[in-house]
Parts: C-alpha cells; structure tokens; sequence
C-alpha cells in the first residue's frame, strides 16, 4: 500500500513537473537551436536542424554583421556598467544599513522610510526626470549615467534588504568589539561585513543582474553605439525590414550566460548559517 | 587593578528613571557582585560602567579618574556577556587575540599572551576551532580568555552562567572564583541568582527597583539583612516570615499573630503594640520534643534531599519552611513543636521593612 501511494505521489508531481520544465525549457531550446541553424534552416520547423552549425557564433565573435560592428565593446560595455552598479550599491547599502542598524543613527528610520517610499514610484515614471537630470549633469551618452541612474533604482531595496539583515547580528557583539576597542570603522571592516557576507553576495549579484538586464534607460541615456549595451544593441536587431534572427538569437544567448554563470558561482555563498555559535539561540 | 567608585549615580531611559542616585566603592582586588530581581538596575549600572550606556548624572571612576566622557574602549575594562558575544566567523585564537589585535601589539606578543590565557582555561586543544563547534562551557571559558589576554583594570561579568545548565553552571562558578583568585583583578559580576552572590563574592550589593537595599559580605547580609527585602532575598530557602504585634509582659517579650501563636523575641527596640514582621531563617528553627515549650505545628510536605530534609509546617494560619539536618521519620500530619532561638530572630517594621534593632 505504502509503496503504491509513493508511486501516485510521484506520479502527481510528475504531471506537474514535467509541463513546467518544458514550458521553461522550451524558449531557452529554441533560443539554442537558432543559434545553430543556418539562416535557410532556422524557420524550417525542426526539433534539431539537419547541418548543426557554429558559424553564427564566429559571426558574432568576429563582429562580421552590420548589427555586430561592435559586439565585444557594447559586452564590455554592459559588464563595466554591471560590475560598477554592483560594487557601488552594495558600499551605499552596506554603509547605511550599518550606520542605520548597528550605529543606531539619529534619523536612520526617516531614511529607510524614504527608501521604502521610492518603491511606490514605478522606475519607468522616473525615466524621463532622470534623462534631464542626466542632461543637466552634462553627463548623457557616458556610462555614469546609467551607473548612476541604475544604483538610484537599486539602492532603496539594497539598503532595506541589508538593514533588515543586520538588525539579525547580536547587539552584543558590537558592544564587545567596542570594548575590545574596535573603532566604528573597524566594526565595520572587521566583524560586520565578514558576518553579512551572504546577504551582500546576495544583494551585490541583484544589483549586478538588475544592471545586466536594464533595457529602458540604457535605450535612453545612452545612444552612439559605441557606449550602448548589449541589450539595446539586441534591440536594433528589431528596425531592419529583414532581421537576422539567427544571428540575434546566438548574441541573445552569449547575453544570458554571464548571469547564469554568476548564479553558478555565488550559490554557495548564499547559504545562511554563519552566525551560528555567536550567542546562545 | 583599580578601585572603583559609583557617586550619586542615575539613570534615566527618558522620563523612566532607573537607577535613582547610587553611590559605593569597590576596593582594589574586591570581588563585588551585584544582585537582586530582574528589572533592579543592575545590568544598567553594570553597562554605565562599562560605557555602554550614557550616565545620567553622578559620576563614575576607575582608579580615581572619572570616565563619564570615556570610550568604553580607553577605560581597559573587560566584559563577559551573558550570551558570550563571540566572533562568529573567527577562530578561539582570533578571537581572544582581537582586543589585542585592535591595539596593534606584536605578533608574538599575541601569541604569548593567547596562549598563556588558553593554558589558563584549558582551552589548549580549541584554539582553532570556531565558536559554533564549542559546547556551552567552552564557549563561556572563551568569552573569559578573551577578557584575561587583556590584563585588564576591572573585569565585568554580566550573568554569565545563565545560560548553562545546573551542573555546569556549578563548575563554572568555582572556575571563575578560581580564576580571580588566581589574578585578583578587581571584579564586578551581575547576577540575579542569590546563590552565585553568596558563593562568590567578596562583598554583595543588593539592589532593588533601582536602589541599593544593602552593601555587605555574604554572612553579614545573612546575619544582618537591613530590611525585609534583603532578608527574604538572601538565603535559600527563604526566610519565613509572619506578621504580628509586639508584645512586652514582666521583661519578657513575644510576637503575637492574630491566629494566637505567641513567638519568642529577644528584648527588642519594639515599643510594646507596635505591628511587626517576625521573621525566622529555616534552619533556624528548631524541631523540639513532644512536651518541650515551643511553637506548635502540623507537618504538610517532606522533601527528603538527602543531607537535608525541608519541611513545609502549619503554624497557626502560616505555612512556614523548617529544614532538618539529617532524615526525619516524620510523615505529613504529624504534629510538631519548633523551638526558636529569639536570637535568631529578625524583628522588622511592618510599614517600612526596615530592621528593628534590638
């Protein structure tokens, strides 16, 4: 009997796990299929083209396309602006989160609130305020505007989510560093940051990804194609009367990798548990 | 090593005071433990010493200098928290080295000096491994190396045997009695369990809703309490305690309870019709043979503990703790009779609580 309430057990999750990886998977294969399929052979309808081909990956890479001229730049582009959104949130966030939650600074709670409040104004309804900013700092078609725009949007979560973070570490062991003689700084450096390791690992790979992925106000604040990134160069793609899809779709998937990659990487460090053994629990 | 010395502390959490004007001194070398019932101002008083917590008015000084306006970290004091407070993410050596550490000192200097407070605990065999693989009792012993490397003016302990069991608890308290013997750093340690207090102290200060009720060595508290709070506080079991008036017939004198029972006092300060509270320790009173002039009493509960026995005896309309040296044969039911020895007897006022002098 046991056993064959298992297999009906299993068999449910089945019918339910299977249409998902296929509805997941499937965009992903076609993704991948185009990739290796001739321009002839990508519309043909075949589970698994006839002459598998990496051409449209040496295309890409050795920027043979009008689309391409300038791949390997707007890539680096993207990364340099991803990379810097990343380290520029987590200092901000982690600096306020500290002062907010483990300084106890006077205001600190004004400030989350303000932070909390952003989140009620749609990133897409600031586009327009940001590009004039943007304008008046003089700084349009260089990457800090987007650096800069892109931290904007990814601080207040950044800092709420850290602030909440550190209001779990042991009052205690900030009171003991300050009479083992650790000055704020050092707090800070040496017993904070090492015991919220996970959460800023967490936190610095959404404002990476976040950054990765922004479309609109790199469509807006940056337009020479040499500064734009890879995503707003997918986008051109589109305004030719016979696009490449072949070709779109094999930078689309290079364009996907570095996030699974990061994924990958940071898993592990986005397990909890490092505070165990501080205080009794 | 340093004296210290309270003057006309206060404490205020904004309009909630807590501590209200505390003034003594602990003497260079002393083992002084605060104590009293959660919510007494203890803990805070402890934290104002130690610069956690800002002083609201009096001062506070350490070796005759006055550290109101002082960093906790320039007053070289060491604390133990109650929940150990130890570096997560460093190894025993890092984290009894890191005062040390802060302070720049050499390498080897470090060493030396970790190793020497690792000798001192028995913590040899963990210097590398991490807070969460110690048990308890290690981690307590951890939280005192990283206070002795230091070699610091004053030692504060803030409840550090709360949070272990009974057993370990015990071995603890002779370990850090042990160790101020050893060092005899002046120490100031907070509890609330009057049995640590009374164990280990040089002196004891009890405290009570932010107050000192009395300053005195184990044994003078026990003798001597000050007041009803003092006397019922200190000592386990408590002191038994009625109410009644004084009496004074032909030179002697007795305590008289509504219920009728007369109780013996020695000649007393009392003036004659003044409502006083009686009170007696357990082990002061005394079972007497059948026919022996005493206090009568029925037996209620028998708790045998082996060197001891407690009895929970009815007198008249109270239920009073008699404890027995060696076993007693008696059952509940059985009727008693106590003989008290007046001067044994603590006499109290009934409106005020203070000791009556005799």
């Amino acid at each position: 009997m046991a056993t064959r309430r298992r297999i009906v057990t299993e068999a449910k999750l089945l019918l339910i796990g299977i249409p998902v990886t296929i509805w997941t998977l499937l965009p992903i294969y076609h993704l991948f299929l185009f990739s290796i399929s001739s321009k002839d052979e990508a519309f043909a309808g075949k589970l698994w083209p006839d002459h598998p081909t990496l051409r449209n990956f040496s295309i890409v890479f050795h920027e043979q396309h009008y689309f391409l001229n300038h791949f390997w730049r707007q890539f680096g582009n993207s990364l340099v602006i991803a990379c810097a959104v990343g380290v520029l949130t987590l200092a901000i966030a982690a600096f306020a989160a500290f002062a907010i939650s483990r300084l106890r600074t006077r205001g600190g709670r004004f400030i989350l609130n303000c932070a909390l409040f952003t989140y009620f104004i749609p990133a897409a309804f600031l586009a327009v305020p940001m590009y004039k900013a943007m304008g008046g700092y003089g700084l349009l078609n260089t990457q800090w505007a987007l650096i800069l725009a892109m931290v904007t949007i990814a601080a207040p979560y950044a800092i709420w989510v850290l602030k909440q973070a550190s209001d779990k570490l042991p009052y205690e062991l900030d009171e003991a560093a300050r009479i083992d003689g650790a000055s704020p700084l050092q707090l800070f450096r040496l017993v904070y940051l090492p015991l919220m390791a996970p959460s800023l690992v967490a936190v610095g790979t959404y404002a990476l990804l976040l950054a990765w992925n922004e479309y609109l106000y790199a469509f807006l604040l940056l337009s020479r194609d040499e500064d734009i990134t890879l995503p707003v160069a997918l986008g051109h793609f589109l305004s030719a009367d016979d696009s490449p899809w072949e070709l779109l779709m094999t930078t689309g998937l290079i364009y996907a990798l570095p996030p699974a990659a990061i994924y990958y990487a940071f898993k592990r460090y986005m397990v909890a548990g490092l505070t165990s053994g501080a205080v009794k629990s | 090593m340093a004296s210290v010395s309270f003057n006309g502390v206060e404490k205020a959490f904004g309009a909630t005071k807590v501590i209200h004007g505390i003034s003594f001194d602990i003497r260079d070398g002393e083992f002084m433990v605060l104590v009293g019932p959660s919510g007494c101002g203890k803990s805070t008083l402890l934290r104002m010493l130690a610069g956690l917590e800002e002083i609201t008015s009096g001062t506070i000084a350490i070796d005759g200098r006055i550290v109101n306006d002082v960093d906790s970290k320039d007053r070289d004091i060491a604390m133990v928290f109650q929940s150990y407070a130890l570096y997560p993410h460093m190894s025993v050596r890092d984290n009894m080295g890191f005062s040390l550490r802060l302070r720049r000192a050499d390498k080897r200097e470090i060493e030396t000096r970790v190793a020497r407070a690792a000798q001192i605990l028995n913590l040899e065999p963990y210097l590398d491994r991490y807070p969460r693989e110690l048990s308890g009792g290690q981690r307590q012993r951890v939280a005192m190396g990283r206070a002795i490397v230091r070699d610091p003016k004053v030692f504060l302990f803030d409840e550090p045997l709360s949070n272990l069991d009974a057993k370990l608890r015990v071995q603890m308290r002779s370990e850090i009695k042990a160790l101020h013997q050893r060092l005899r750093t002046t120490t100031v340690y907070v509890t609330h369990d009057q049995i640590e207090a009374m164990t280990m102290a040089d002196r004891i200060v009890v405290m009570h809703d932010g107050v000192i009720e009395q300053i005195g060595t184990p044994l003078e508290l026990y003798d001597h309490p000050d007041n009803l709070f003092v006397a019922q506080f200190i000592g386990s079991p408590a002191m038994n305690v009625v109410q009644g008036t004084l009496r004074r017939t032909n030179g002697t004198a007795h305590v008289l309870t509504p219920d009728g029972i007369q109780w013996p006092v020695a000649s007393s300060g009392a003036a004659d019709g003044q409502p006083v509270t009686y009170g007696v320790r357990p082990d002061h009173l005394e079972l007497a043979g059948s026919g022996e002039r005493g206090v009568p009493g029925e037996i209620v509960v028998v708790e045998p503990t082996g060197s001891e026995t407690e009895l929970v005896v009815k007198v008249g309309a109270a239920q009073l703790v008699v404890e027995a040296h060696g076993r007693a044969t008696l059952r509940p039911g059985d009727k008693v009779t106590f003989a008290v020895n007046p001067a044994n007897v603590h006499l109290f006022d009934q409106k005020s609580g203070q000791r009556l002098t005799a």
